[in-house]
C-alpha cells in the first residue's frame, strides 16, 4: 500500500499545487490549522433580519476606527490659545485653541477632511443607535439567557463604554456646544460625595476649565476607551463564534442544531456586502447630510452658551433627567450633596446595574435556569416584555426631556408645563405601558391558541339546519422554511449518522468522511480546473 | 502520516454526486510523497483512528424542510447570465463612484459648496455599488442551503471537572498558602501596599490640589468691570432694562508706575467670575436684608455661573425680569435676589457688592463673592 503512490501509473494526478495550496500547506505545517480552519469555514450562522442589527453596530464601529485614523492625522488636540487665519472668513481673527481651529482647517481646508469628519460623526451617532437596538433584540427576544448572560453583560459595558467614547468624541474641538457639555461633567464629577471635588480636579488638572485638558481627553478618546471596546468587542463576537447564535424556532430547528448559511461562502460574501452597504450609507451621510457644524458654534467661552444646546442623542436621556430633577440639594453637616448627583450618577447608576445583572434577576423570578438556544418570541414571555416596554417608555419620557426646550419653543407650549410634564409622566407612563403590553401579549397568545385550537376564519358564514349561523374555520397551515433546499448531492460532504455502513466510504466511520472532506474541500476545484 | 496508510484506501464517495466523486484520486489510493515540497500526489487522506477528534461537524440535510421551487438562475442560463450582468453592472458602479471620489478629491475646489456632497456620494456609490453586488452575488448566483450544524452542552464531564478540581486542590496545598501562616499574611500585606502604586499616579493628574479654589473667584476688592470685547463699563453704559457680561479687570501698577486696567480676559476668568450686570427697572428691585447698597441706580451684578451645574445662565426675560439659563431651564428671579425658582437649580445666584470709582467705573465694592458661586461640591458648606 505504501508503494502505491510511486507505482502510480496514471501521471495526470501528480500535479504541483497552486501557490493558495503552498500557502495553506505551509501555515498548516506550522500551525496545525486545517481541522480548525474547516470548523470555522463551515460554521453555520442563522438568518433573520434582526440578527444584523449586531452587525451593523460592530461596522459602524469599524468605520470609526478608519475614519478616526484619518482625522488623528490633521486633529491637534492642544489647548493653547492662537488667532485664527484659516479658509473660514466669519471667524478670521478670533482667538481660540488649536484644537477647534484645527477642527476648522479639517473642515475647510483638508482634503477630504469634512467627509471623514461628518461620516465620522455620524458613525457614532449610528453607534451607539444600533448597540441600543441591538440590546432590545436581544433582551425582547430572551437572547441573554443561560448560558450567554456574560456576553449580555459585555454587551452593556460596550453601551456604556461607547456613550463615554461618544462624549470624549464630540468634545475634543473644544467649540462652544462641546466646552458647555464639559463643564457640566465638570459639575457632576465635583457633586460625587466625599471624593468629587478631588475627582473632577484629577480629570481636568486643576479648577474648570483646567490645564491642558484637550490632550489627555485625546488619549482617552483615541488610545484607552477605543482600545477598552476593542477587546471587548473582540470578546462578545469570540464569545458568540464560541456559542453559537442564537435561533428562533422553525422547522428543522431544534435546541440542538444552528441552521443557515456557513461562514463560507455565503455568510462571508453576504455580511461583506452588507458591510459596504452600512459604510455606503454613512459615506453618503457624510457627504450630504451636515452634522456637528462647529464652526455655527464658535469657540468655546465659558461665559456663552446658546439656547437650544443639545448633547448628542445618546447623552440626551441624562439631559433629560437632569431637566426633570426636582432641586434637590443637601446642604448640612459642613457639606452639600448636588441637585445634578442624583439624575446624573446615581439614576445610570441604577440602570445600567440593573440592565447587567437582569440575566441572573430573570432566572431568580422565573426559576429557569436552563440553557437556551432558541429564541422567545416577545408575547411569549409577556412579563419579560411588559417591563422591557416599562423600560423603554421611562427611557424615551427621558429623551423627550432631553430635548424639552427645542419642542416647547416649536409647538408654543410653556417650557414649565413641558417640564411638568416630564416628571409626571415619568412616574405614570412606565406601569401604563407596563399594563397595556402585558395585556396585548397575553391577547396575542390567546389568540394563537385559538388558532392553534379551531383554525384560520375564512370569512364563509354558513347556517345550520337549526337557524344558528356559524363561520368557517380552516386549519393553519404549517410553517414554511425562510430558505428552499438545494440538491442536497452538493452538499453530501458528511451526513449526519446516516450514512454508517453503506458503501465503501463508510467504513472509516463519521471521522473518515470528515477528514476525507478536509482535504475534498481544496482539492475538488483544482481537479476540475486541470482536467 | 505514514502509520495511517495501512487502512486500505476508501473507494468512491458518499453517495452519488457528491465532491467526494468529484476528487480525482488514484486508483491504488494513498501515498507515501504526502506533505513534501515538491510534486505531490493528492491521494485519498489518511483516515484518522480517533473519531472523537472531530467535535464540530457540520451537515446538510433535507429532513423537516419543505422544497421550493428553484430560482430562475437554477434552471435558466439566460437568467444566470442577466443575474451575472446585474452584479458586474453594480460592481461597475462602484468604479465609477471611486473614479468620482478620486477626481473631486484632486481636482475639485475644496473651497466649493459641491465639494463634500460630491466626495460623499462618490464614495457612497463606490461602497455601495460593491456592497449590492456582492448581496446580489450571494442571493441570485449561490446556492441557497440549509446548512445544519450540531450544538454540544458547554458543560464537562464530571470526570473532567473531578480531576481538574482535584489537580487544583492539590496545586493549592503544594504552595502551602494554608500552612505558612506568616507567608499568607506578608504576602496580602504587600499586595495591599502595592495597591499605593495605583493611587500615586492618579493624584499626579493634577497640580492643583482643590484646597479652597471653588470658594473663591478673580474678582478682588476694586477690580473694574471689563466686558468681553475689552470694553470698561461706566455708570450710565446701561439702559433700563439692558444686561452686559462683564469680568473683573484687576489693576496692576507697571513698570512706569503707572496703574493699569487689562481688558484681555483669561479662560479661567471667564469660568468662575463671569458676572451679569442688570439695569432693573427704579424700584422694582427687593434686595436681600443686609445687601440694600449692593446695587447702584437699578444696577445689579449677580454670578452668571448657574448654581446647578456650571453652565452661563443667559438668557434674560426683561418683561419678567427672569434669568433662565439654557442647559437645564433653571429659572431666577433677578428682583427677588436672582433666586431660583424653577427648574432643577436650588440655590440663588451669588451677589457681587457694586460701586463707582473716582473715575466713574463700576467696581467690586467689596470684593469677592460672599458665598462660592457655580455648581455644588462636597466641602460647600
Amino acid at each position: 500500500m505504501t508503494t502505491a503512490a510511486s507505482n502510480s501509473p496514471a501521471p495526470k494526478l501528480v500535479k504541483r499545487p497552486g501557490p493558495l495550496r503552498t500557502l495553506n500547506r505551509a501555515v498548516d505545517e506550522r500551525f496545525h490549522t486545517q481541522r480548525a480552519l474547516r470548523e470555522n469555514l463551515n460554521k453555520v450562522f442563522p438568518d433573520h433580519w434582526s440578527f444584523m442589527i449586531g452587525e451593523i453596530a460592530l461596522y459602524s464601529f469599524i468605520v470609526l476606527l478608519l475614519t478616526g485614523v484619518y482625522l488623528t492625522l490633521f486633529f491637534d488636540p492642544s489647548n493653547v490659545e492662537i488667532v485664527y487665519d484659516g479658509s473660514y472668513v466669519p471667524l478670521k481673527g478670533v482667538e481660540m485653541s488649536r484644537a477647534y481651529a484645527s477642527t476648522l482647517d479639517i473642515s475647510f481646508d483638508t482634503r477630504a477632511g469634512l467627509v471623514f469628519r461628518q461620516i465620522h460623526h455620524w458613525a457614532a451617532l449610528l453607534f451607539v443607535a444600533a448597540i441600543v437596538v441591538h440590546l432590545f433584540r436581544v433582551f425582547f427576544t430572551g437572547a441573554y439567557r443561560k448560558p450567554r448572560e456574560i456576553n449580555w453583560v459585555i454587551g452593556v459595558g460596550l453601551l456604556v463604554l461607547a456613550m463615554l467614547e461618544g462624549f470624549a468624541g464630540y468634545s475634543l474641538p473644544d467649540d462652544l456646544l462641546s466646552g458647555t457639555g464639559l463643564r457640566i461633567a465638570s459639575s457632576i464629577a465635583q457633586s460625587i460625595p466625599v471624593i468629587g471635588t478631588w475627582a473632577s480636579f484629577l480629570v481636568f488638572n486643576g479648577e474648570w476649565p483646567g490645564e491642558n485638558f484637550l490632550p489627555r481627553l485625546y488619549v482617552v478618546h483615541i488610545l484607552l476607551v477605543p482600545g477598552i471596546l476593542l477587546a471587548l468587542i473582540g470578546a462578545h463576537l469570540g464569545i458568540l463564534w464560541h456559542q453559537k447564535h442564537t435561533d428562533f424556532p422553525g422547522p428543522g430547528k431544534t435546541e440542538d442544531n444552528v441552521v443557515g448559511h456557513r461562514v463560507f461562502p455565503v455568510f462571508a460574501v453576504k455580511s461583506g456586502g452588507f458591510f459596504m452597504m452600512v459604510f455606503a450609507m454613512l459615506a453618503l451621510l457624510g457627504g450630504l447630510a451636515q452634522i456637528n457644524p462647529i464652526w455655527a458654534f464658535g469657540p468655546y467661552d465659558p461665559s456663552k452658551v446658546s439656547s437650544a444646546s443639545q448633547p448628542d442623542w445618546y447623552i440626551g436621556f441624562l439631559d433629560g433627567s437632569t431637566r426633570l430633577m426636582p432641586p434637590w440639594e443637601f446642604r448640612g453637616l459642613g457639606h452639600t450633596v448636588a441637585a445634578v448627583f442624583w439624575p446624573t450618577v446615581i439614576l445610570p447608576g441604577i440602570l445600567f446595574t440593573l440592565l447587567a445583572l437582569w440575566p441572573w434577576l430573570e432566572a431568580k423570578f422565573t426559576g429557569d435556569r436552563d440553557s437556551h438556544n432558541l429564541l422567545q418570541r416577545p408575547r411569549e414571555a409577556p412579563t419579560r416584555t411588559a417591563i422591557g416596554a416599562m423600560a423603554i417608555s421611562f427611557y424615551l419620557v427621558l429623551l423627550i426631556s432631553g430635548g424639552n426646550d427645542v419642542i416647547a419653543k416649536t409647538f408654543s407650549i410653556s417650557l414649565n408645563a413641558m417640564t411638568w410634564a416630564g416628571r409626571i409622566g415619568l412616574i405614570i407612563v412606565p406601569p401604563i405601558a407596563y399594563k397595556v403590553t402585558k395585556e396585548i401579549c397575553i391577547a396575542l397568545n390567546k389568540r394563537d391558541e385559538e388558532r392553534e385550537h379551531h383554525g384560520i376564519e375564512t370569512g364563509i358564514i354558513r347556517q345550520l339546519p337549526t337557524g344558528e349561523f356559524v363561520e368557517d374555520h380552516r386549519p393553519k397551515p404549517e410553517p414554511v422554511p425562510d430558505h428552499p433546499l438545494v440538491p442536497t448531492h452538493r452538499f453530501e460532504l458528511s451526513p449526519v449518522g446516516a450514512a454508517h455502513g453503506d458503501g465503501a466510504g463508510g467504513r472509516g466511520g463519521l471521522a473518515t468522511r470528515a477528514r476525507k472532506a478536509v482535504t475534498g474541500f481544496f482539492v475538488e476545484e483544482k481537479g476540475k480546473g486541470e482536467h | 502520516m505514514s502509520a495511517h496508510d495501512e487502512n486500505p484506501p476508501a473507494q468512491g464517495g458518499a453517495g452519488g454526486g457528491s465532491v467526494f466523486d468529484r476528487v480525482k484520486r488514484p486508483a491504488g489510493g494513498g501515498g507515501e510523497g504526502a506533505g513534501g515540497g515538491g510534486p505531490e500526489a493528492l491521494g485519498t487522506p489518511p483516515a484518522p483512528t480517533d473519531s472523537s477528534q472531530l467535535p464540530e461537524h457540520t451537515s446538510w440535510q433535507q429532513t423537516g424542510v419543505a422544497h421550493r421551487p428553484p430560482r430562475a438562475e437554477d434552471v435558466d442560463r439566460r437568467a444566470e447570465r442577466r443575474a451575472e450582468r446585474l452584479i458586474a453592472f453594480w460592481f461597475f458602479v462602484s468604479v465609477v463612484g471611486t473614479v468620482l471620489f478620486i477626481v473631486v478629491n484632486f481636482v475639485g475646489d475644496k473651497h466649493e459648496p459641491y465639494y463634500t456632497p460630491l466626495l460623499g456620494t462618490g464614495m457612497g456609490l463606490a461602497l455601495a455599488g460593491l456592497g449590492i453586488g456582492m448581496i446580489l452575488w450571494a442571493k441570485r448566483l449561490m446556492p441557497h442551503e440549509q446548512a445544519v450544524q450540531d450544538r454540544h452542552p458547554f458543560r464537562s464531564t464530571d470526570e473532567e471537572t473531578a480531576v481538574l478540581e482535584e489537580e487544583v486542590a492539590l496545586g493549592w496545598k503544594d504552595m502551602g498558602l494554608g500552612r505558612h501562616k506568616v507567608l499568607r499574611r506578608s504576602l496580602l500585606g504587600a499586595g495591599t501596599v502595592l495597591g499605593g502604586l495605583l493611587v500615586v499616579p492618579l493624584l499626579n493628574l493634577t497640580n492643583a490640589k482643590p484646597g479652597k479654589k471653588l470658594d473663591h473667584t478673580h474678582w478682588v476688592k476694586g477690580a473694574r468691570m471689563v466686558t468681553g470685547e475689552g470694553r470698561l463699563v461706566k455708570m450710565g453704559d446701561l439702559a433700563i432694562g439692558a444686561i452686559e457680561t462683564v469680568f473683573p479687570s484687576v489693576p496692576h501698577v507697571n513698570a512706569n508706575g503707572e496703574t493699569e486696567w487689562p481688558t484681555h480676559v483669561d479662560l479661567h476668568t471667564k469660568a468662575d467670575s463671569a458676572t451679569i450686570l442688570i439695569r432693573l427697572e427704579p424700584g422694582i428691585d427687593k434686595p436681600r436684608p443686609g445687601r440694600e447698597d449692593w446695587g447702584i441706580d437699578g444696577l445689579v451684578a449677580y454670578s452668571k455661573i448657574c448654581t446647578h451645574a456650571g453652565c452661563p445662565v443667559s438668557l434674560y426675560e426683561q418683561q419678567t425680569h427672569h434669568l433662565l439659563c439654557p442647559c437645564h431651564q433653571s429659572v431666577f428671579d433677578v428682583p427677588d435676589g436672582c433666586r431660583a425658582i424653577f427648574g432643577p437649580a436650588s440655590r440663588s445666584l451669588p451677589q457681587l457688592a457694586i460701586g463707582v470709582d473716582d473715575e466713574g467705573y463700576l467696581i467690586a465694592r467689596d470684593g469677592d463673592y460672599t458665598e462660592p458661586i457655580g455648581p455644588a461640591f462636597w466641602e460647600r458648606s
